[in-house]
């Protein structure tokens, strides 16, 4: 099992005013290629610092991170940002589209910022993604035309047309209907079935939470339990 | 054409903020339009003043080179001549390359005197065949632009000034002699000898006024001048060039300094002032005999530019201070803009977008918006100027009038003054918008995105 995400003693502190607030104390933790793992816990648990230390948005305070084997302390921002260009994709709980581009080119715009593609190959890649998500029929519709499940699809479409290892997403049914929820929870993990592509989400909806592969359980900032669903499964089979 | 791509997108997301924004984005656009606008016109006035004087210098006084002389018998007599006028024209033909025209003109300063007035002119002596271009440029006044009762219409005829002693005068000068075509002027100066002298002349037409330097000039011919200050037929007071090409006087003149050396003329050193500036100086100067002073055109109106120069300090630094409140608004606009857009920019950042790309996001909004707003208020200034220019609008105070050098609003506006206006405009709001694009730019892409 090759890992892909390691976190070694990663302390994560916020400052709150007078007072610091300590979002991840002592965290170890390895992911591995092909995982559909769910970071679970309840609010202020650490959910998403965990995610965005992974994702190279944000630094520890101390500990190490490793993704894709490169120590993420060692890198400037322009490494950081290839980094998330090339190996990470995004998917956020308010989807994040950008209002201005439509369907299309939302999820074009990761392939424009990667470069190295010809317009063909963008147009291939991207018209796959998105018949993957089943919106071809809105290919040039914008984010406001769009239902709640319909931007997270797009969301999904755009986490994934970079063909990146680790996928992130930040509570990404927290904002769906739990029918849509599950929908989309179905494709990721399609998808991951298909390109053994590693997802990490945080979540609390116990629907998701059943699907995962692997169940991280977090508490006031700490690692207090792993689970593996036998049932669900995911691309490497279970640790 | 992947970077051209990303670079549409780029504009794209810009415009959309724009758009989004529309009443912040329509008061700055309106700001910036106006400051431009009034950039433009700033120009326009600068540059059709030194249009309008360069027209008046090389109608009145100068060609756009101009060969003169200083002849001193002894080290205190001056006088302004070229002994041997059909040499010195020999040289230039020969060696002036590009030139539309050469003539000889005869220059002289005189008292004008009517039987009403007396004023004080410099008196040209030409030889209106030779005058092409001053025939040409030289408009008539209708008769009502100088005499009270005057006709409607243009009387009298420039090729006049072929007959023996006549005169051309201008309408300012013909309202203070109160003298119309067909009359006559005594003109009365000293020789360069000392002795008294005076020669009648008719008036054979009344050009338009060339602005105020049109009131110290009037055109005899050449006879006339030679007659005035008792001079020999062989000597000439200066050659004036004509160009096909303006930018060239400087070589040309450099030219000519050179093969007048050869031919063994000694030569003042070039002086960037008019001709009749040097007076004082050569007078005092320890030497006998003819020297030649070469000019360009620049150099016979210098004493005039800084008109030019104060203009366009004023426009400057009124410009500046408007450039300088709207650059303030452009800076405000990108600080909202910036703050609205923080969680998208985070976004973008969480992607893979680069630092860079960041701040070439608000760049390009602030260039379009520059860029936008710029040409629209260059494009107004350009059609207000040519609107100024075309109702020819007289100038109501005599101050104004000396400053312009003009009786009427003449706005010139080229292809330059609308670029240069819109690509300042453009740099200033690139600039002014640089710093919040810069603090976005920096911005850690967890806090944006949670903000």
């Amino acid at each position: 099992m090759k890992p892909v995400v390691e976190l070694a003693s990663v302390d994560k502190d916020y400052p709150l005013g007078k007072v610091t607030v300590k979002a991840l104390r002592n965290v170890d933790l390895t992911f591995y290629r092909g995982e559909f793992t769910t970071v679970a816990g309840p609010s202020g648990s650490g959910k998403t610092t965990l995610l965005n230390l992974v994702g190279c948005i944000d630094v520890p305070t101390s500990g190490e991170v490793r993704v894709d084997g490169q120590l993420t302390s060692e890198l400037g921002d322009r490494d950081l940002t290839r980094l998330r260009l090339e190996k990470l994709g995004f998917i956020f709980q308010a989807f994040n589209l950008i209002a201005a581009l439509d369907l299309y080119q939302n999820v074009e715009f990761p392939l424009l910022l990667q470069g190295g593609m010809t317009r063909k190959e963008r147009r291939t890649r991207v018209l796959e993604m998105i018949e993957r998500v089943d919106l071809t029929p809105q290919l040039r519709q914008r984010p406001n035309e769009l239902s709640g499940g319909q931007r997270q699809r797009v969301a999904i479409a755009r986490a994934l047309v970079t063909r990146p290892r680790i996928v992130l997403a930040d509570e990404p049914t927290a904002n769906l209907d739990s029918e849509t929820g599950r929908t989309i929870i179905d494709l990721m993990k399609e998808i991951n079935e298909d390109q053994e592509t590693t997802f990490i989400f945080s979540t609390h909806d116990p629907m998701v939470i059943e699907r995962a592969g692997r169940i991280v359980h977090l508490r006031d900032g700490q690692l207090v339990d792993e689970d593996t669903n036998s049932d669900s499964g995911d691309a490497r089979g279970a640790p | 054409m992947n970077s051209i791509n990303r670079f549409l997108i780029i504009v794209r997301i810009a415009a959309r903020n724009l758009v989004q924004a529309p009443r912040r984005t329509l008061w700055l656009a309106l700001a910036i339009a106006m400051v431009t606008a009034l950039l433009v016109l700033f120009q326009g006035i600068s540059e059709g003043t030194r249009g309008h004087l360069l027209r008046s210098a090389t109608t009145l006084s100068a060609g756009h080179v101009n060969v003169s002389g200083f002849y001193k018998t002894t080290p205190t007599d001056v006088t302004p001549l070229i002994e041997d006028g059909a040499r010195a024209r020999r040289i230039v033909e020969e060696n002036t390359t590009g030139a539309v025209q050469i003539v000889d003109r005869q220059r002289g300063f005189a008292s004008l005197i009517t039987a009403g007035a007396t004023m004080q002119a410099g008196v040209a002596g030409v030889d209106i065949e030779d005058e092409t271009i001053l025939a040409d440029v030289l408009q008539l006044a209708e008769e009502s632009e100088y005499v009270d009762d005057g006709r409607q219409e243009v009387v009298g005829d420039i090729q006049g000034l072929s007959r023996p002693n006549t005169a051309v005068i201008f309408a300012g000068q013909a309202r203070r002699l109160d003298a119309r075509v067909g009359d006559t002027i005594t003109l009365r100066t000293q020789t360069f000898r000392g002795q008294a002298n005076t020669v009648d002349v008719t008036v054979v037409a009344v050009a338009q006024d060339i602005g105020l330097l049109s009131n110290f000039a009037i055109f005899v011919p050449s006879r006339v001048v030679l007659d005035l200050y008792d001079l020999s037929d062989q000597t000439t007071g200066a050659l004036l060039i004509y160009l096909e090409d303006i930018d060239r006087s400087e070589e040309v003149m450099d030219t000519l300094r050179a093969a007048f050396l050869s031919e063994d003329y000694t030569l003042l050193e070039h002086q960037p002032e008019p001709f009749f500036a040097k007076f004082e100086t050569v007078s005092g100067e320890d030497w006998t005999g003819q020297r030649l002073d070469l000019t360009t055109w620049e150099d016979e109106i210098s004493f005039l530019t800084w008109i030019v120069t104060a203009l366009d300090t004023i426009a400057f630094l009124l410009i500046g201070i408007l450039a300088i409140i709207i650059a303030v608004g452009m800076m405000n606009t990108m600080w909202i803009s910036v703050r609205e857009r923080t969680p998208e920019l985070g976004t973008v950042r969480a992607i893979g977008m680069t630092r860079t790309g960041v701040l070439l996001l608000f760049a390009v909004e602030a260039f379009l918006l520059g860029l936008a707003a710029s040409l629209a208020g260059a494009a107004l200034g350009t059609a207000v100027a040519a609107a100024i220019t075309a109702a020819q609008i007289p100038i109501p105070s005599d101050a104004v009038r000396a400053i312009l050098l003009n009786d009427i609003f003449v706005l010139v506006v080229g292809l330059k003054q609308v670029l240069g206006a819109v690509i300042a405009m453009t740099l200033v709001m690139g600039l002014a918008a640089f710093f919040p694009a810069w603090r976005a730019s920096r911005m850690q892409p967890v806090e944006a995105i949670h903000r």
